[in-house]
């Protein structure tokens, strides 16, 4: 009776995705996307069988969210999950309450297998792994003969203790966990959207020239693109307005980092962490090498072990504060939506995740096209961009809750005066009536 | 495939407007083309039905007009909050009881307990002290009893969603205690209705606790986990 999965029925919030419910709304929807396009179109009918097939093997997503006395917890969910038809809204609002409980959707269109996923359930990292399982059991019940080579979850495969830890935890150092007040960051203002639509502009790359650019100023691919936003986002909105109040405010970019890359987890819930660039840029004479410059230092800076374990035990301090945790969760609700909104939102100007590179499995390559992502926009933080790559396509793209796209125009097309190759897809946005 | 020749850019999709920089775009729509996102549907909004409209605004004039006569005809009494309870109890049902998404335990649980503590106060400032009181007696119990027995029933059901319920079944049982430790003070004078609430409140307590007492501490330690 609903115990048949034994000892991981239930699961308490890992550090990360406690803030989540408590902030989430239907601006602020904390929801992110991945997709893959197939080479071929989607055979609903089979995708609903792969995801009925997989999510066994997936306990942590197979769960709704209910609220305790002190915490809310995720309990396993013995309601049918169903795939559904790519609607318009990007990275809407997952609520509690619909979709039979579940906090992560599963959409097709055309040749596209798109995941969306409330931050509560897991990162970047963990959806990936799971739409990775998705489309693998997809492609073989389609009938190819593909191998998992240790890089895909089978359904088969079974779910391991070490899938399930809360990683910050682990980690967690109570002699580092200093806390670093922060200035609040300048915002990208604009019109916004009505009726909480948010506008997607993805620009196709070839990944080699990417990474040739990247290397020629001696720069990874992440601080590289940072640095050409941050420039972007200078000329745009403060260059010979540098005097404005708005503008001495430092312009952040929010960085999440994958600490599964620095830690030995395989948790597939929330792991990541984040570095901040910072700037301010109240000067009419700066150089994208100046900024490139200095997010390189910060990048270093902000990357050491011991600074990521500082960030994360700042946050798991106040998860174990006794004071937070003794008080009731309908009061603690409201605690967590005033700290959010002072030293959560405010203090970045966009985040720029860069889910990287994709890995499959040399047999399922040929039936890959692409690989994107998308992260939700909300009030403050109006502009955010997502990176994915596969094989030579490069897809960096933005999702905005404002009508204005002059930030992603300066940036596509500070690429396109090098004599970069750029592919161009939209969601029509700017077209609604 | 579209250009624009502005922007340098290729655009994927039959668009009439260059995304960038929005300016009209070259070239001629490929019919082949798949078009990578949704058309745009309007999202519906939630707009008040007229009925619903009217009942709401019927509700607070009503409301305002039962305030207003016991106001002027003043003897003493506040007989207007009689009938505006039972207009809010109204307005609970229709809000928890008929559009709430929420399991039918919890439905059951909030609605019972509401509806008891509503005749209860009605009956402690209008009663006739001489009267053996009605709610106290019989009521109480008597409601708590059937919402044991209902939502017991449900799980026994559909029992495969047996954890969503078991914690309002819990929570109406101990709600079942009140009438038997008013009982016990003596503020309800009759009291089979009592004892026989509180007997089916453990025999269901004890039928869980024998049957599925993983659950039950399980239930406890998700609810209370620090």
């Amino acid at each position: 009776m609903g115990n048949e999965i034994g000892y991981n029925d239930w699961f308490k919030l890992d550090n990360a995705a406690k803030i989540f419910p408590a902030v989430s709304t239907k601006i602020e929807t904390n929801t992110f996307r991945v997709q893959f396009a197939l080479k071929e179109i989607v055979d609903p009918e089979l995708l609903q069988l792969a995801a009925d097939g997989i999510l066994e093997r997936y306990p942590m997503f197979k769960v709704r969210l209910k609220s305790g006395f002190f915490w809310s917890y995720l309990d396993y969910n013995s309601s049918p999950f169903y795939v559904e038809k790519l609607p318009t809204q990007v990275c809407g609002q997952l609520s509690p309450k619909e979709n039979n409980g579940y906090l992560f959707k599963i959409y097709y269109r055309n040749n596209l297998i798109t995941l969306e996923v409330f931050h509560t359930l897991s990162d970047g990292s963990g959806a990936v792994m799971l739409l990775k399982s998705l489309v693998y059991e997809y492609l073989v019940l389609k009938g190819y003969k593909l191998s998992p080579d240790n890089i895909i979850l089978t359904k088969d495969s079974k779910p391991t203790i070490e899938e399930y830890e809360d990683s910050h935890g682990t980690y967690y150092n109570a002699k580092n966990r200093r806390h670093v007040p922060e200035k609040k960051a300048f915002g990208i203002k604009g019109t916004h959207i009505p009726d909480g639509h948010i506008g997607l502009i993805s620009g196709t790359l070839s990944t080699k020239e990417v990474v040739e650019l990247a290397r020629k100023n001696q720069a990874t691919v992440t601080e590289y693109l940072s640095a050409v936003i941050m420039y972007t986002i200078y000329i745009t909105q403060i260059q010979y307005r540098e005097h404005l109040k708005a503008n001495q405010k430092p312009v952040k970019m929010f960085i999440p980092v994958n600490l599964r890359r620095h830690f030995p987890s395989k948790t597939l819930r929330n792991f990541t962490n984040f570095v901040k660039t910072d700037m301010v840029m109240n000067r009419s004479d700066i150089s994208l090498e100046e900024i490139l410059a200095l997010v390189k230092e910060q990048f270093k800076k902000g990357m050491t072990k011991e600074e990521l374990i500082r960030k994360m035990s700042e946050n798991v301090a106040f998860e174990k504060n006794i004071f937070l945790r003794m008080t009731p969760y309908f009061l603690k609700k409201y605690v967590l939506k005033i700290g959010y909104q002072i030293m959560g939102l405010s203090l970045n100007t966009m985040s720029v995740t860069n889910i990287g590179k994709t890995d499959f499995p040399e047999s399922m390559r040929p039936y890959i096209e692409n690989v994107s992502a998308a992260v939700y926009s909300g009030k403050f933080n109006t502009l955010n961009v997502a990176i994915a790559s596969f094989e030579d396509k490069f897809k960096i793209t933005f999702t905005r809750s404002i009508i204005e796209t002059t930030i992603e125009r300066e940036f596509f097309r500070f690429f396109t005066i090098m004599g970069l190759k750029l592919e161009i897809e939209s969601n029509y946005v700017e077209e609604y009536r | 495939m579209k250009h624009c020749d502005k922007c340098q850019v290729d655009i994927q999709t039959n668009q009439k407007y260059c995304p960038l920089c929005h300016q009209v775009l070259q070239g001629e729509d490929d019919p082949n083309i798949h078009e990578l996102y949704p058309e745009y549907v309007p999202i519906r909004r939630e707009i008040l039905p007229l009925t619903k409209k009217i009942i709401l605004f019927m509700t607070v004039v009503s409301i305002i007009i039962l305030l207003t006569v016991n106001f002027v005809s003043w003897d003493g009494a506040f007989w207007s909050l009689i009938p505006v309870g039972g207009i809010l109890y109204f307005w609970l049902i229709v809000r928890y009881g008929v559009l709430s998404k929420q399991n039918i335990a919890f439905k059951l649980a909030l609605l019972t307990t509401v509806l008891v503590a509503l005749l209860d106060l009605i009956e402690q400032f209008y009663g006739n002290p001489d009267i053996e009181s009605w709610a106290l007696n019989y009521v109480t119990p008597f409601a708590f009893l059937a919402c044991n027995l209902a939502i017991s029933v449900i799980i026994w059901v559909r029992r495969i969603n047996y954890r969503d319920y078991i914690f309002y079944l819990i929570s109406i049982i101990i709600f079942s205690l009140v009438p038997i430790i008013l009982a016990l003070v003596n503020v309800i004078t009759i009291k089979w209705p009592a004892i026989t609430a509180f007997g089916a409140a453990v025999f269901i307590l004890l039928f869980i606790i024998f049957f599925f007492p993983k659950s039950i501490k399980e239930e406890i330690k998700k609810r209370f986990h620090l």
